[in-house]
């Protein structure tokens, strides 16, 4: 836990105390605001009807009234607060139903809020990561204009560095050559893609193989829009060396260090190479590069100039067709450079900078040179943002905050005064945005900002004796909305997803209080009564009891807040199924804004002090009844209502469960509602009202526990003597009330346990289809097997990791085009090797039949399996199918046509439908047809097949189910990575933590669903306990009565633990059914959201939710709360006993 | 009733039934009770389990309405006033005693003092001090913050006399006070409660079955049925109250007797006056029948019709055939 107590004193605490305070006022206002619109209607009924006698107005009585109002409610106040606060104590075990349900609503609602900003952090670092510097500053003027607002000094450019950094808002900053300026209005501006970076365009060294190395760059041109596929080049100021760019430049090394100060890099004239790049050249770190040339932009010109480009230019024409321009390069050339780090290039992020840039030193540039750049506008200040300030509560507060930082470094308010070029009139404006200025270099601290105004308008000259100055306007690029307007979208999606998956328990910690506080209540029957005696009026009976909830509500609230705030990073960390990384993966620091803290508390405290009111109101409406004291009758159940309920929920189980079995009966796969929007409100609500209503039809059964139980064991002689006093019982209300909380916490946590380790296993399968073995490889050549093998081998050793010895087995998948013999269709076909399932990791999902052994056999044996499409085209053969494939072999010929020289042919049998084949999309094997080595000799012969090449190539390396082999995997597919050759090398390890983050469960469900099983569980032991230590007391004069009238200490607890556990146990067996229930039916919830996530993410293999039943967590929950049920039933049944008989009979 | 003294308690013919769902249909608690208390009188109730004393305390104090009857508390009828204005007035008039303290659990003997005051609005403070010197008088000032299960019953019940008092009462309704004390402890109480009776001039209206209690008060009543059957001076015996009963006839004229003085003359019949006149009534039993019973009370049908007089004779009808009046019956 990672939640630093600084911040829990410094923000946490305080914004605690104010959202509590603002509740207080808010309830304040509420009852005031209902007083005042009762006195209002009371005084118009007074106006409006002459006959009612107006009590008449007079302002002593008023304030007579007043005075005793405002004793009773605000002097008394601090005598009441610490009263209630005292009877809360010392009758704590009535409160601690309360306190519960206040307590556990407080944890899960606050985890969830946190749970959404944590996420929203944690993502947006994620995206972050990618992106060194946050945001791009240029000079606001065009260059071709007067030098007004610009300078090509770069030291007075970079000098702004200084006034910049000295804004709180922003933590590094640094000179850059690379990018031109970009003057646009948007992110989708025209002249977006016109500024041109800096490219490298040759390079020489002794060492390293500079001639071998590429510097096209076309994933650049792919990754963003298409304003330039060369390899680019920054030169660095010396900002960027320490600071937060360095440490955002370092995160990304993989090789060498990156040069810590700017002196270092300057001693050194360092240059930092991408990875890619490096492995191309064969270069390492501390290796000179002799010399390096680049090109930079010296004119843009539109495609209506090329007469001036043929006068004008004297380097190299570029035409870029997709920009529209013209561009002139001239090149430098900068020597002897050493290589201080690579760096790994990572994801594509915002193109504004452009990707995976050569970085230098801009000490190795001459002063000249430098001149040259800053004239051709490529230079620019790179920022980074505090963000840490970056306000992450909402994507929107961080986009206002942005935008203001934005208006505040490019523009000041001020006047202006507008000349109508016709008439001559002037208009003022007032507060005007105008461009700022920053007066920068040797006496930028002599003027006031007025003076900077009154110079920017051109109505003053400002004049300095110390030195040089530049006045400056800039112009703001930010990097980092882009970045926030997808996230977005994106989390909202989540965010929802989310708060509807915690609505049970949320719900649950409502009936948890509600029935506490009935509970509660129905203890201080006598209290009540003794102040009624002594002249307790209803009003300062029920401010005394509301009270006492509030204050438990409140310290509650706070214990639940804080200890939710702290926890939530434990539950964002979570990648499983109550599975969490290390620490350090994430490093979020989720704290609410005062609004969330305030909406939590008012759901908590405030609900809590809604229905504590409410409820006492009812329950002294009762008591102090002054006339007959009325025989109060219970108000029937809605029965009909729960019926119904659980009618729906049973629907949409059922459908559920159609759907996910492809038809049932009569119906078809689709269920048995076909509208599309009727299904999925059904498949979205139905969960809730099965779990809620099986609750509470079910919490009758388990009511008649003990008549069940009876009826079994009546012939037993453990219970033969006290069958007569156990057939009136489990009729009262409280038992069955203990028997809905125990259903409804119990489902809870099955529910929890089935889907949280259903979606583990599921994105664990998830990754197996997509990466398809331990480590999957695709090279830039065909190689042999060996030659693979001894690629990786090399690599083993290098990594040299314990957990991989070597290489276990590997195999490929070959593919090949046949037709069949009697039709002439033509067939994709795919081959796997024998012993191919050693590597790959089928899944029975994928195959057809279920036995993997009994598949890969079947292949070898001359069988074939089809997908989707490819079935239709052979028009869905039966299974055992016999089918002739023909392969025929070209040779090349001496023209370079390939020539048919004979054709082969084989049998296969139809051994049925695959869905996928591991590591390829359902989309790519859909349409092949799959066979064994076998058949595929026969076909190409057995001296093609032995000397078969391949680009890719899967690995079977070690158990990935281990937690070292998924760290061996992480390191030797990162070292592969950075090999020559190797176009991607994808570790199973590694894809696994992506679709856990990015694609699994459904996002940030596996925490979730391991919070909700850990609160449920322990609220299912505590409730049990609390409500079975309030029945019991409540049950103490029965009990001593039985004893009275002669029954044994033993016979007694004999009785209670029956009924108890009879009760307990029929009502755990309900529990737990329903649990299963209904996490089959939130199947059809998690396909509904899945299927929204796939239209966002387009995943590829859409694996099958088959649930899997974590026994060992159920039973081990049921035992605890039986355990718990155990110890608070001997421990207040001995009280019981123990008691003095006739206190307990004689108190009323 | 010499004039000097106001009347702090009066209730007049007094019912109340509880509502109960026994064979014999509901219960009748109390049957046309009558009581009148003065100012700074102590008035002791006697009688058998069941005869309605704490039903009868409950109404008089304001806790629950009477079924039918009036109840005038300090001059005020009971009968119209709605919750909160029955509150305030018991606030100010009443307090009660239990046979077992009934101290709220929760708070210390200070507290339970002071909350009477509190709820009336008094801020804790100036409630706690009063409490404070109450508990000083009674001797507890020591144990003010004691918890109710840490005080023995002789001091719980001191706590809860000085929370009776502290609203500064008029009248003292306790049901048993000392059921549940010790005989020293008891008498301790009592004096206690004869001490307050004189210095303050508090009404007492005490429930009991202890002779010593009851001949702490000026006079005792004897409840029997839900009723006042008899008055009793200070030399009341609980043991035999035959010695000491003065029977009421009240302001409806009913008489009660109870029932040893039903048994002396012979169990119940009927009874001739043989002597009425102011101060004396004497009744004597009546042996035989006197009122032998006339005739059967059979009716038969008119023989005359009543408006046209025509003779029916052994006509059956029903109707008068001349007039069409229907025919009467008349007594055989």
């Amino acid at each position: 836990m990672s939640l630093e107590i600084g911040s829990l004193f410094s923000d946490i605490i305080p914004t605690m105390i104010v959202a509590w305070i603002s509740l207080l006022f808010t309830i304040w206002f509420i009852l005031s605001g209902r007083n005042g619109v009762r006195w209002l209607s009371d005084l118009a009924k007074v106006a409006s009807d002459p006959s009612i006698k107006g009590s008449g107005f007079s302002p002593s009585a008023f304030g007579k009234k007043w005075y005793s109002n405002f004793k009773r409610n605000w002097l008394a106040a601090p005598n009441n607060i610490s009263l209630a606060v005292k009877s809360a104590w010392r009758a704590r075990e009535r409160g601690l139903a309360i306190f519960a349900g206040v307590f556990l609503s407080s944890l899960v609602i606050t985890t969830v809020l946190a749970y959404a900003v944590g996420l929203n952090q944690g993502f947006f670092q994620f995206s972050l990561e990618g992106e060194v510097f946050d945001a791009k500053l240029d000079f606001q003027e065009d260059p071709d204009g007067t030098w007004e607002g610009r300078t090509n000094d770069s030291l007075l450019w970079e000098s702004m560095c200084d006034e910049i950094t000295e804004m709180d808002e922003f933590s590094d900053c640094s000179l850059v050559y690379g990018r031109q300026g970009i003057r646009i209005d948007g992110f989708f501006d025209d002249s977006f893609a016109v500024p041109q970076p800096l490219n490298v365009v040759s390079a020489s060294g002794n060492s390293a193989d500079w001639g071998n190395v590429s510097w096209d760059y076309q994933e650049a041109f792919e990754n963003g829009p298409p304003i330039n596929d060369g390899r680019t080049i920054r030169f660095y100021g010396s900002g960027v060396w320490d600071g937060d760019l360095g440490e955002r430049h370092s995160d990304s090394v993989i090789f060498g260090q990156w040069p810590s100060t700017a002196s270092d890099a300057v001693a050194n004239r360092s240059i930092i190479l991408p990875s890619k790049i490096a492995s191309a050249a064969g270069s390492e770190v501390n290796e000179t590069i002799s010399s390096l040339t680049f090109s930079y932009i010296n004119g843009t010109y539109t495609f209506e100039e090329v007469e001036k480009v043929l006068e004008e230019c004297q380097g190299t024409i570029e035409n870029n067709i997709e920009v529209g321009r013209i561009f002139c390069l001239e090149t430098f050339t900068v020597t002897d450079l050493k290589v201080a780090a690579i760096y790994e290039e990572g994801a594509f992020a915002n193109p504004t900078l452009l990707f995976h840039p050569v970085m230098v030193t801009d000490s190795v540039l001459s002063e000249e040179q430098k001149l040259t750049l800053m004239q051709k506008d490529h230079a620019y200040l790179g920022l980074a943002v505090d963000r840490n300030q970056l306000p992450t509560s909402s994507t929107r507060d961080a986009t206002n905050w942005l935008s203001d930082v934005k208006d505040d470094l490019e523009s000041v308010r001020g006047e202006l005064t507008l000349e109508d070029p016709v008439t001559n009139e002037s208009t003022l404006i007032q507060d005007a945005k105008l461009p700022r200025f920053y007066a920068v270099g040797a006496c930028s601290e002599d003027f006031s900002e007025a003076d900077l105004l009154a110079a920017s308008e051109g109505k003053a000259t400002l004049v300095c004796e110390s030195g040089d100055f530049a006045l400056l306007s800039v112009e703001y690029n930010d990097l980092i909305s882009g970045t926030i307007t997808f996230l977005n979208i994106f989390l909202g999606i989540i965010q929802v997803f989310d708060y509807i998956l915690v609505i049970p328990i949320v719900a649950l910690s409502f009936v948890v209080l509600a029935y506490g506080l009935i509970l509660s209540l129905e203890q201080r029957r006598r209290e009540v009564a003794i102040h009624r005696v002594i002249g307790g009026t209803e009003a300062t009976l029920g401010r005394m009891m509301v009270l006492e909830v509030f204050a438990i509500g409140s310290i509650a609230w706070a214990m639940g807040f804080v200890l939710a705030s702290g926890a939530v990073e434990v539950v964002l960390r979570a990648v499983g199924f109550l599975r969490f990384t290390d620490a350090g993966d994430v490093d979020v620091n989720p704290i609410l804004s005062g609004g969330s803290t305030f909406l939590v508390a008012a759901l908590t405290i405030g609900w809590a002090y809604a229905q504590g009111r409410n409820k006492t109101k009812k329950f002294l409406r009762m008591e102090i009844d002054e006339g007959v004291r009325k025989i109060s009758r219970d108000r029937e159940p809605y029965y009909l209502l729960h019926y119904l309920t659980f009618g729906l929920g049973i629907l949409a189980f059922v459908e559920s469960w159609i759907q996910s079995n492809g038809g049932f009966w009569i119906w078809g796969g689709g269920g048995i509602i076909s509208n599309f929007i009727l299904n999925s409100v059904i498949l979205l609500l139905g969960p809730f009202f099965l779990w809620i209503g099986g609750a509470l039809v079910l919490s009758q059964i388990g009511a008649t526990g003990p008549q069940i139980l009876n009826r079994i064991f009546g012939w037993s002689p453990a219970i033969s003597d006290i069958r007569r006093g156990l057939r009136g019982s489990g009729s009262s209300k409280s038992v069955s009330q203990l028997s809905l909380i125990l259903l409804l916490t119990l489902s809870i946590v099955t529910l929890a346990a089935v889907q949280g380790h259903t979606g583990t296993l599921v994105d664990e399968r998830t990754t197996n289809a997509q990466n398809g073995a331990d480590l999957k490889l695709q090279f830039d050549t065909a190689l042999t097997e060996e030659e693979a093998r001894s690629r990786v081998n090399q690599s083993i050793e290098v990594v040299d990791d314990d957990d991989i010895s070597g290489i276990n087995s590997m195999t490929s998948v070959a593919n090949i085009f046949t037709q069949t013999k009697e039709d002439s269709i033509p067939l994709l076909t795919w081959v796997v090797f024998d012993d191919h399932e050693d590597s790959l990791i089928w899944d029975r999902q994928a195959i057809p039949g279920s036995d993997i052994g009994e598949f890969a056999a079947s292949l070898a044996g001359s069988g074939f399996t089809a997908g989707d499409l490819a079935e239709d085209s052979l028009d869905d053969p039966l299974v055992g199918t016999s089918l002739t494939l023909e392969y025929t072999t070209f040779v090349i010929n001496q023209f370079g046509i390939p020539e048919a020289t004979g054709t082969t042919e084989t049998t296969v049998s139809y051994t049925g439908r695959h869905q996928w084949v591991p590591g390829f999309s359902a989309a790519e094997t859909n349409s092949v047809i799959l066979i064994g080595e076998g058949s595929y000799r026969e076909l190409v012969g057995d001296s093609s097949a032995d000397s078969y090449r391949s680009s890719m190539w899967m690995f079977d390396l070690c158990d990935e189910s281990e937690k070292g082999c998924q760290d061996a995997l992480e390191t030797l597919g990162a070292d592969l990575r950075s090999r020559q050759g190797v176009v991607s090398a994808s570790d199973w390890s590694t894809a696994h933590e992506q679709n856990e983050r990015n694609g699994g469960l459904i996002f940030g469900t596996p925490g979730l669903l391991s919070m909700m099983f850990v609160v449920a569980a322990l609220a299912s032991v505590s409730s049990a306990f609390v409500f079975l230590s309030l029945v019991l007391s409540q049950r103490k004069r029965e009990l001593a009565i039985l004893q009275a009238i002669g029954a044994s200490p033993n016979q007694v607890v004999r009785l209670v633990l029956f009924e108890i556990m009879s009760i307990l146990l029929v009502s755990m067996l309900l529990g737990v059914t329903l649990g299963l229930a209904v996490a089959e039916s939130f199947n059809g919830f998690f396909g509904v959201f899945g299927f929204i996530f796939q239209l966002f993410l387009g995943q590829s293999a859409p694996i099958d939710r088959d649930l899997i039943w974590p026994w060992l967590e159920i039973i081990a929950v049921n035992g605890l709360v039986l355990a718990a049920v155990v110890v608070s039933l001997l421990f207040t049944t001995r009280r019981a006993l123990d008691s003095d008989l006739a206190t307990v009979l004689k108190g009323e | 009733m010499e004039g000097e003294f106001k009347e702090i308690l009066r209730a007049n013919s007094l019912y109340h039934i509880y509502e109960s769902n026994a064979e014999d249909g509901n219960v009748v608690a109390l049957r046309g009770l009558s009581i009148s208390m003065e100012e700074a009188e102590a008035v002791a109730v006697v009688g058998p389990s069941g005869s309605g004393k704490s039903t009868l305390l409950k109404c008089l104090g304001g806790l629950m309405k009477p079924s039918a009857g009036s109840v005038e508390l300090g001059g005020t009828r009971m009968t119209r006033l709605t919750g909160a204005e029955l509150v305030e007035l018991r606030q100010k008039t009443v307090s009660f005693i239990f046979q077992d303290s009934n101290l709220l659990p929760h708070l210390n003997a200070l507290d339970n003092v002071a909350q009477p005051l509190l709820h009336q609005g008094v801020l804790a403070r100036p409630a706690r001090k009063k409490a404070q010197d109450l508990l000083d008088r009674l001797g507890m000032g020591d144990r003010a913050f004691g918890m109710p299960d840490q005080l023995s019953g002789g001091e719980q019940q001191r706590v809860a006399i000085s929370r009776a008092l502290i609203t500064d009462p008029k009248l003292i309704l306790a049901d048993e006070p000392t059921g549940a004390l010790d005989p020293i402890t008891s008498r301790e109480v009592l004096q206690l409660f004869s001490q307050l009776h004189k210095e303050t001039g508090v009404a007492f209206l005490l429930v009991t079955h202890n002779r010593e209690v009851a001949s702490f008060c000026e006079r005792s009543l004897e409840l029997r049925e839900g009723r006042f059957i008899a008055q009793h001076g200070v030399d009341v015996d609980i043991g035999d109250l035959a010695d000491s009963r003065e029977l009421i006839v009240d302001d409806s004229g009913t008489l009660t007797l109870p029932p040893d003085v039903l048994l002396q003359i012979g169990g119940p019949g009927r009874f001739e006056v043989s002597k009425l006149e102011r101060d004396v009534l004497n009744l004597d039993r009546v042996d035989e029948e006197k009122v032998s019973i006339a005739s059967s009370g059979k009716m038969r049908l008119s023989d005359t019709c009543p408006a046209c007089f025509h003779e029916y004779g052994e006509s059956e009808e029903q109707l008068c055939p001349e007039c069409g009046s229907s025919r009467p019956m008349v007594q055989t």
